[in-house]
């Protein structure tokens, strides 16, 4: 197995301007981007651990820096995130170079992921899926009425952070719906419900990669990655398509036009 | 696409946030020497990888055209823009003269429950060992 | 706060009084929420529905301005139902009798005429309380915005000790601070009546202690005036210089217009601070400050924890952070021992003087801080407060007497407002009205109106209404909501165009100099 010290170097040796990954800054993990094949910060990078929202990190980086390439630690959510970015428009893969890590079981469990490696793996061992399904099963049993209200008091705890849509890699709109007063109520917590959290969901599907970061940075510990997973499961029943997975398929929900065209006319409106 | 010659540099600085006295912990992100947003510390004992709205916006304010940029002294009635030793001299005399015609307890300072505990301390120090009154306060009351 | 931000997960009923934590502290106010899905049961005693309330066993909604009172009936409850920890107070405490005597006219029947609270809940409330054996009271300016505000902190630790709930993991008398180094700017000394860690200005030991290790002789023994002694003191032309550091009294500070005044007759006035705000109008000299971005340092926050801020960017324009603005003062006065080379080295010094920070180094404090007191390096900070004993030896129970707020509503102002802050903005709103997210939730004005009263007077929502004290009158926009009672009006104050501190009373408790922002007497017109 490799260090990530030498891939770092030898990515950089290789022309890539900047390596993101994630370094031990006074024993707290941070993303860094490290741009000097001798740079003493090389010192401290850390495969794993911490977990961050590298893709919105890198549509900021690759916007700014348009003539640079750039490489990436990513784990098997952030390979998806950035795959589906790249569908999306937002993130441009030839100037990505993407270095696999497959995550621990105990991270895999911790996230009850389904896919808790990347397609290449340079660091780390590929460990089980580990889908936990648990609310979904606990939602699914009971009545409609009952998940409604479920739900309800779930999102009764929300204090309109936004963090779920700050942190989220796949939410880079310029005009959030979440921010139309006309479609939900400016200053008032909870914020309203269902809208709200229904706006979320259903800008999510289709392109949610189900990494969770969402629910992470969740204040009210509301379980928001198991709403989406299940928005995920119903498309992929439905419409057979998994955000994240193969390059060169497009989302079935591009049949309406393109992200932009929708994006304009929302605005028009 | 083209290269803006830009220098790449991109940080994540560890901070506190400013707002309530809850004391999160929140990551400034910083590109080019400006802070361009904010990230949940996640390993803070407080915040845990959370925050509220304010924190999330913590940095919004940084780069307000709002933000004073040059010392300023009153003349005709005006505020008008100097320079640093002007406005400091300005300021000791200020205090200073005050201090002596009417007695230290004349002057007050008003300390900063938005300030730092070493602009606090320094404050309070000026205060007493330099002026010699006791009356400092801030709006830990307000 | 004696206790930490994390145990409130750890205890079995929380009572948040005075403190709409949803909003003043949201992080906290989601531990809290953490709480009751473990089974904590909550208690909520607030003069408006606030968001926790939908969340607690028991809510209870009294006038503001009734806290002794209901505070004692719920000693009262307690101690005629025999829920009382009799060991606690038999070892650790003393003055029970008197308590006793104190809290005995203040029955369930009693508070309800003066308070509103109907009896059998303030019973609940107290059996919840007592009965639990880990419970955590938190409060805020809800609280100490009183002219009796000393007095309900008081009532609070009576309530606290009768029931043994101090010192252990889930309980305490937490205050939230309201600001983000309010505990910071306290512990360094931004207080008229002591120098850092709470040693007193007129003890000589202490004098004689700050003497010695800053080389000068001769410091003042007298207490001095606080912020609002200061204002009155220069309208009345005896203070007559000012300089304020990050302050913007001409928002926060009760009753404006005085204010006002005392700014224009100081001979002298200088501001440090970070934006343009309505305190520079009245400025001889403004100083650019560098935000919290721009600089190192530290604050401390509510549980006492030291942590770091630290530079990320250079100072925007000119700015100066203020730690380098107050050393250059002192050295064009003259002084010496203001040479400092950055924040840690004036952190040094601090710990050298501060039993309490004494163990605490830059390098310490990383990226999670520590917990004051915390005496020496190789101590851990402290979690938790008053584990073994107090620092007087034994709790004293204090008996506390009710008395009416400073000015209660009559036919001319028929209407009690009370103020207080909202999630989207902080303080007088320097800041967070710089902040486009912020702005773009709520950026107005606005009074809330009980239905009842808005329809005695005519009122719709989103009428533009006048809300008058007998200090001033506001224009603003009018919220028909059950949220507040009959009789009760709610703003919030950090809109300097519609400031509710123009109608605010200045009317101050006596121990604790904290102005009555929580209740004055109003009126609404259309
Ligand atoms: S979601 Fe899966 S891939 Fe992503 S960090 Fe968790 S376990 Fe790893
Ligand atoms: S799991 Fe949450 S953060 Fe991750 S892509 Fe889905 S919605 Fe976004
Ligand atoms: S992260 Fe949680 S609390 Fe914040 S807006 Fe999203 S759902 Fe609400
Ligand atoms: S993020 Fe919110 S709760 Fe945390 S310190 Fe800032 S304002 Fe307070």
């Amino acid at each position: 197995m490799s260090d990530l010290k030498d891939l770092v170097r030898e990515k950089l040796k290789d022309g890539v301007d900047a390596f993101l990954c994630l370094k031990d800054e006074e024993g707290t993990l941070l993303p860094a981007l490290i741009t000097d094949a001798d740079s003493p910060e090389l010192e401290l990078v850390e495969a794993g651990g911490a977990r961050y929202p590298m893709g919105k990190i890198l549509i900021d980086l690759l916007r700014e820096y348009p003539g640079k390439r750039f490489a990436v630690l990513v784990r098997g959510c952030d390979e998806r995130a950035l795959v589906e970015l790249s569908k999306l428009e937002q993130v441009d893969l030839d100037r990505l170079v993407m270095v696999g890590l497959a995550c621990t079981a105990e991270e895999a469990r911790a996230c009850g992921c389904t896919r808790p490696y990347p397609s290449e793996i340079a660091l780390g061992e590929k460990a089980e899926a580990a889908p936990g399904r648990e609310t979904i099963e606990e939602v699914e049993a009971l009545s409609e009425a009952e998940r409604l209200r479920w739900w309800k008091e779930q999102f009764s705890r929300c204090i309109k952070c936004y963090g779920c849509r700050n942190v989220c890699p796949m939410c880079f709109c310029k005009d959030c719906a979440l921010e139309n007063p006309h479609l939900v109520e400016p200053g008032v917590i909870p914020p309203e419900f269902p809208s709200f959290h229904v706006i979320r969901a259903l800008d999510m599907t289709g392109r949610c990669v189900d990494c969770g970061l969402c629910e992470e940075a969740c204040p009210a510990d509301i379980p928001l990655r198991s709403l989406y997973r299940k928005m995920q499961e119903i498309m992929e029943e439905k419409l057979g398509y998994r955000a994240g997975e193969s390059p060169d398929e497009k989302s079935p929900l591009s049949f309406l036009g393109s992200e932009q065209d929708i994006e304009k006319l929302e605005r028009e409106q | 696409m083209v290269d803006n010659g830009k220098e790449l540099s991109y940080r994540l600085v560890p901070s506190t946030c400013v707002y309530c006295g809850t004391g999160c912990g929140v990551l400034l992100e910083v590109m080019d020497g400006r802070v361009t947003g904010t990230l949940p510390q996640k390993d803070h004992p407080v915040s845990w990888g959370a925050l509220c709205v304010k924190g999330w916006a913590v940095h919004e304010f940084v780069h307000s055209e709002r933000r004073l940029t040059a010392p300023l002294v009153r003349s005709g009635g005006e505020l008008k823009e100097t320079d640093w030793d002007t406005a400091l001299a300005a300021v000791a005399e200020g205090l200073s003269r005050v201090a002596k015609e009417h007695g230290p307890d004349a002057v007050g300072f008003f300390a900063s429950a938005r300030c730092t505990n070493e602009e606090n301390y320094l404050l309070q120090k000026l205060a007493r060992a330099v002026v010699g009154t006791n009356n400092v306060d801030h709006c830990a009351r307000l | 706060m004696t206790n930490s931000i994390g145990e409130l997960e750890d205890a079995e009923v929380i009572l948040v009084v005075g403190s709409n934590t949803t909003e003043q502290h949201p992080i906290i106010g989601e531990r809290i929420l953490a709480a009751v899905r473990k089974g904590a049961k909550l208690i909520v005693i607030d003069p408006r529905t606030i968001h926790l309330s939908s969340f607690a066993e028991v809510f209870l909604r009294p006038r503001p301005g009734s806290e002794v009172a209901y505070l004692n009936g719920l000693a009262n409850v307690i101690i005629s139902e025999g829920l009382e920890d009799r060991d606690f107070i038999a070892s650790r405490t003393e003055g029970f009798e008197e308590l006793k005597k104190a809290v005995a006219e203040y029955t369930p029947a009693k508070v309800e005429e003066i308070s509103g609270i109907p009896a059998q809940d303030l019973v609940a409330a107290a059996r919840l309380y007592a009965g639990a054996d880990r419970a955590s009271i938190v409060y805020c300016m809800g609280i100490t915005q009183h002219t009796t505000g000393t007095d309900n902190v008081l009532a609070l630790a009576n309530l606290a000790m009768l029931t043994g709930n101090v010192g252990r993991p889930g309980t305490g008398v937490n205050p939230l601070r309201g600001q983000n180094n309010v505990q910071g700017a306290c512990d360094m000394g931004g207080l008229p009546n002591v120098f850092t860690g709470y040693q007193r200005v007129d003890s000589e030991e202490a004098a004689a202690k700050f003497e010695a290790a800053w080389g000068v002789e001769g410091l003042s023994r007298k207490v001095g005036l606080t912020i609002t002694e200061m204002t009155e003191k220069a309208a009345e032309g005896e203070l007559r210089a000012l300089f304020i550091m990050g302050e913007n009294p001409m928002v926060s500070d009760p009753d404006i217009n005085h204010v006002r005044q005392a700014l224009e007759k100081l001979d002298f006035l200088a501001v440090a601070d970070i934006m343009d705000n309505e305190t520079l109008r009245y400025a001889h000299v403004a100083l650019p400050a560098a935000s919290f971005a721009e600089k190192d340092g530290t604050i401390t926050n509510t549980e006492r924890r030291v942590q770091r801020v630290r530079k990320a960017i250079e100072p925007v324009g000119e700015a100066k952070p203020d730690w380098e603005i107050v050393c250059a003062v002192a050295r064009k006065m003259g002084a010496s021992g203001f040479n400092f080379l950055s924040p840690e080295e004036v952190f040094e010094e601090i710990r050298k003087v501060t039993p309490s920070y004494a163990g605490i180094t830059y390098a310490r404090l990383g990226t999670r801080g520590l917990q004051w007191p915390c005496p020496a390096e190789d101590h851990p900070g402290t979690p938790i407060l008053h584990a073994e004993s107090f620092p007087i030896g034994k709790g004293r129970f204090t008996p506390c007497e009710f008395r009416e707020p400073a000015e209660l509503p009559d036919e001319e102002y028929p209407l009690t407002l009370t103020t207080g802050r909202l999630l989207f903005h902080y303080h007088t709103g320097t800041m967070t009205r710089r902040s486009p997210s912020l702005v773009r939730e709520i950026d107005r004005a606005f009074v809330e109106v009980n239905p009842a009263d808005a329809a005695e007077l005519g009122i719709r929502d989103g009428d533009r209404v006048k809300v008058s004290s007998r200090r001033g009158v506001v224009e603003v926009d009018a919220k028909v909501t059950d949220k507040v009672g009959k009789g009760v009006i709610f703003m919030p104050f950090h809109f300097a165009e519609a400031a509710a501190n123009l109608l605010t009373n200045s009317a101050f408790d006596p121990v604790s100099k904290i102005p009555e922002l929580k209740v004055c007497a109003a009126r609404i017109e259309k």
